[in-house]
Formats: C-alpha cells, sequence, structure tokens
C-alpha cells in the first residue's frame, strides 16, 4: 500500500489526530511530528511505545489494530520464508518492504536488513496508512 | 589516654533510632492510591495477594475465571479486612477467563476506565494439571500453557499501555519453584512456569526504559487447594527437602509481591524471587 493510494481528503482528517497522539506517546513537541520521520531515531521512541501508539490510536480514532499488523502487511502476499531467511529479509522481502514503506526514504533501508530493525524504518506515515487502512475496513464492514 | 577521659559507651543514653522500613509497614499505607489488577485472586496464594495489598491501601480488582462462591470469600475477607487496617483500600472481583484475549482487554479497559489508571499487575492466575509425561493428555499440556503462559500475555497486552502512558508501573509474575527445579510428573507445568521466569526477564528489559518494573515470584510448597494433591502424597518426603522444615503459607508468598509492588523495590527489575523455604537450594 503506497500514499498514492490514499487520498489527499484522508491523508488530511488523520494526520492532525494522529500528530496530536503520537507527541502525547512520545513526549514530544506536535511539530516534531512528521509524515517521514523515523521514529526510533528521530523521535526517541522505543520499542515498547509502538503499543502505546496502537493502543492510543485504536482509542483516539475508534478502529481496531491487531497486535503485529504491521509486519504482517508490510510482508504482503510473500510468505515468512519468503519474507526473511534467519532473521534476515531476503531480496524479494526487501522489494515487498520498499513497495509497502513506500514513504521511507530508500537510503535507510540498509542491506543486509534484520528484521530486528524494520522498526527501525517505521516513521508516522506508516501509521497513517494503519489507521485508514483500519477506517476503510470499519467503514466496509459496518455497510 | 585514660579511661576517664573517655565516656564509656555503656553510659551514653541508648536510643534506638526509627528503622524507616518497618516504619512505613507499620503505617499501612506503602500502596495508597495504587490501581492494582490481580490475575486469579479468588484462592490459594492470589487471595492472599489481594489481601495484602489491600491491607496497604491499594484499590485491587481481581480477575476470576469461574469460582464465584471462592471470589465471593475473597470479598468478603475483604470486607471483614477493611475494617481492621487503618488504610484498607477497595477490592473488586471481575469475572474474566485470561485464556480469551478479547475478554482480558475488555475488563482491563473497564477497570482502567473505571480506576483512571493502572499502577501494578500481578499475574497470580494458574493452574496445575500433573501426570508424568507417558500419561499426560494433550489438553492436560494445551490448557496448561494457555493459561499459565498465554493468560500472562492476554492480560499484559492491554495492561502495558495504560503503565507506558504514566511512564510508570509495576508487574509481579507468579511462576513457581518448578520453573527451575525439576520435579517428577510436571512438565507441562514446569514448561509453563519456566516461560514465565524467561518473560520476565525479557519484558524487563523492554519496559525498562518507560519505567516499568517486572519481577518475579517464585513460590515453592505454599499450603493452598492446588499444592494439596502433592501434600498429601509426598508431603514428609517434600517436606525433609525444604530448608526451613515447613510448608510455606500464602502469606509469606503475598509479602513478596507487596515488596515488588511497593516504593521499597524501585531499584529491581528482571528478578526471580524464590520464595520456597530453601527448597530450590536442597
Amino acid at each position: 500500500m503506497t500514499q498514492s493510494d490514499f487520498t489527499a481528503e484522508e491523508i488530511a482528517a488523520v494526520f492532525p489526530k494522529l500528530a496530536e497522539t503520537m507527541a502525547e506517546a512520545l513526549g514530544c513537541d506536535e511539530e516534531e511530528i512528521t509524515l517521514t520521520a523515523s521514529l526510533i531515531d528521530d523521535l526517541d521512541a522505543e520499542s515498547i511505545d509502538f503499543l502505546d501508539i496502537v493502543f492510543r490510536l485504536e482509542k483516539t480514532f475508534k478502529v481496531k489494530i491487531p497486535r503485529g499488523k504491521i509486519l504482517e502487511d508490510s510482508r504482503g502476499p510473500l510468505s515468512e520464508s519468503e519474507f526473511e531467511q534467519n532473521g534476515v529479509v531476503t531480496s524479494a522481502g526487501l522489494t515487498q518492504l520498499k513497495a509497502y514503506l513506500s514513504e521511507v526514504p530508500a537510503e535507510r533501508f540498509k542491506t543486509p536488513l534484520n528484521v530486528a530493525d524494520i522498526p527501525r524504518l517505521f516513521t508516522p506515515e506508516t501509521f497513517l496508512k494503519l489507521v485508514i487502512k483500519a477506517q476503510r475496513e470499519q467503514a466496509g464492514a459496518a455497510q | 589516654m585514660g579511661n576517664s577521659q573517655i565516656p564509656m559507651r555503656q553510659s551514653l543514653p541508648i536510643e534506638t533510632p526509627p528503622n524507616p522500613t518497618q516504619q512505613r509497614m507499620d503505617s499501612a499505607n506503602l500502596l495508597e492510591n495504587k490501581a492494582v489488577i490481580v490475575t486469579g485472586g479468588s484462592r490459594g496464594i492470589g487471595r492472599s495477594i489481594v489481601l495484602t495489598l489491600a491491607a496497604q491501601g491499594a484499590d485491587v480488582t481481581f480477575l476470576y475465571c469461574s469460582n464465584e462462591a471462592a471470589a465471593n470469600e475473597t470479598l468478603a475477607a475483604a470486607a471483614e479486612l477493611s475494617g481492621t487496617v487503618k488504610a484498607g483500600g477497595t477490592v473488586k472481583a471481575k469475572r474474566v477467563d485470561v485464556r480469551n484475549a478479547e475478554s482480558c482487554e475488555q475488563a482491563i479497559d473497564e477497570i482502567a476506565e473505571e480506576a483512571g489508571k493502572i499502577d501494578i499487575l500481578v499475574n497470580s492466575a494458574g493452574i496445575i494439571r500433573d501426570n508424568i509425561l507417558g500419561l499426560l493428555t494433550n489438553d492436560d499440556i494445551q490448557e496448561v500453557l494457555a493459561t499459565n503462559v498465554v493468560g500472562v500475555f492476554n492480560v499484559l497486552r492491554p495492561v502495558i499501555p495504560y503503565m507506558v502512558s504514566k511512564r510508570r508501573g509495576k508487574i509481579i509474575n507468579i511462576s513457581s519453584v518448578a520453573g527451575e527445579k525439576g520435579g517428577r510428573g510436571q512438565t507441562n507445568y514446569a514448561a509453563s512456569k519456566g516461560a514465565i521466569n524467561a518473560l520476565t526477564k525479557a519484558l524487563a528489559v523492554e519496559l525498562a526504559p518507560r519505567n516499568i518494573l517486572v519481577n518475579c515470584v517464585a513460590p515453592g510448597v505454599i499450603e493452598t487447594e492446588m499444592t494439596e494433591a502433592i501434600r498429601q502424597q509426598a508431603g514428609d518426603v517434600v517436606k525433609s527437602r525444604i530448608l526451613l522444615g515447613r510448608f510455606g503459607q500464602p502469606e509469606d508468598v503475598a509479602n513478596v509481591v507487596l515488596f515488588f509492588a511497593s516504593s521499597l523495590s524501585d531499584y529491581v527489575t528482571g528478578q526471580v524471587l524464590h520464595v520456597d523455604g530453601g527448597f530450590k537450594m536442597s
């Protein structure tokens, strides 16, 4: 799922509240939350903050985001063994990951890329996508 | 220099300085205004933990799976207790099966919404299905792991965000001496409790940056319904291997949980403390 899959209206509707929520979770200024900031490297997020961020986004947007959804979505159609081998993202996996995290500048994808380092790539936009996708699914389920 | 110039030690006025720790224990408010969740709180060790923490001022909600009569006994004991301690907190019960992740999430949200926070979580829910490996059924294995391990995850995951958002919290897992000391007929139970010891250490690493402390209390043979069969079948043999020569009481465990729950242990995380009268060492 790339940014082009979302409308400007969808992004504009979600981003302000998302930035506010993430700033609260990370204890930083709202202005620091940009779509492309690295949550870990730029905003000092700890791995456990992702649980907190997802939790807060669920409450704020009244959506359900299953735990582990980002990593599951980032694999796309690939099986686990196609995506990674011995904890390292495969070549096919890297291509899929770059497509999924299209907002992340190419230079941030290091090779070899350990699966454990994937969260270092996450940005606020990664979570923005999750929220919009969850909203769409929820709207679809309600119809 | 003669003795006459030095006051004899015995002649000095004897004034024992107050022991700050003892003073704090006596004041019965180690957990004043703390919102606490205890799983498996209707019986045995869990009940004792509920009562011990409430006696120190904590507002405790305990979860229980199905035994409503036992839950009511805990509530009655708490009501009785509130008249005897200075700073007793409130005690409430909630029926939740920890094996069900959705039920846990819903219950935790309700508790947190009412209390406005969750300060302390004690994972005490556990079951036992002892048998030698050749006679263990698949259900014996699955049920023990589902409650004792998956159940802990199911409660932890919805609780942790509330602690992360406050940048503080205490998590105390109850495992067992069986998690480290081999015992015949306990492969399933031992595996589940060893998992909790390992989980405690890994989670302590993950949560330390957000000032959430995770510790584990590993009881030995405690006089509860759960250990009744073991005590009846091999009580004397087991007791002879306990250095202190007696089985433990639920309060022995609850007091150590209190230590981990209170500010007395604010520089301790990732530890597994055996409360077993020296059983593991023998």
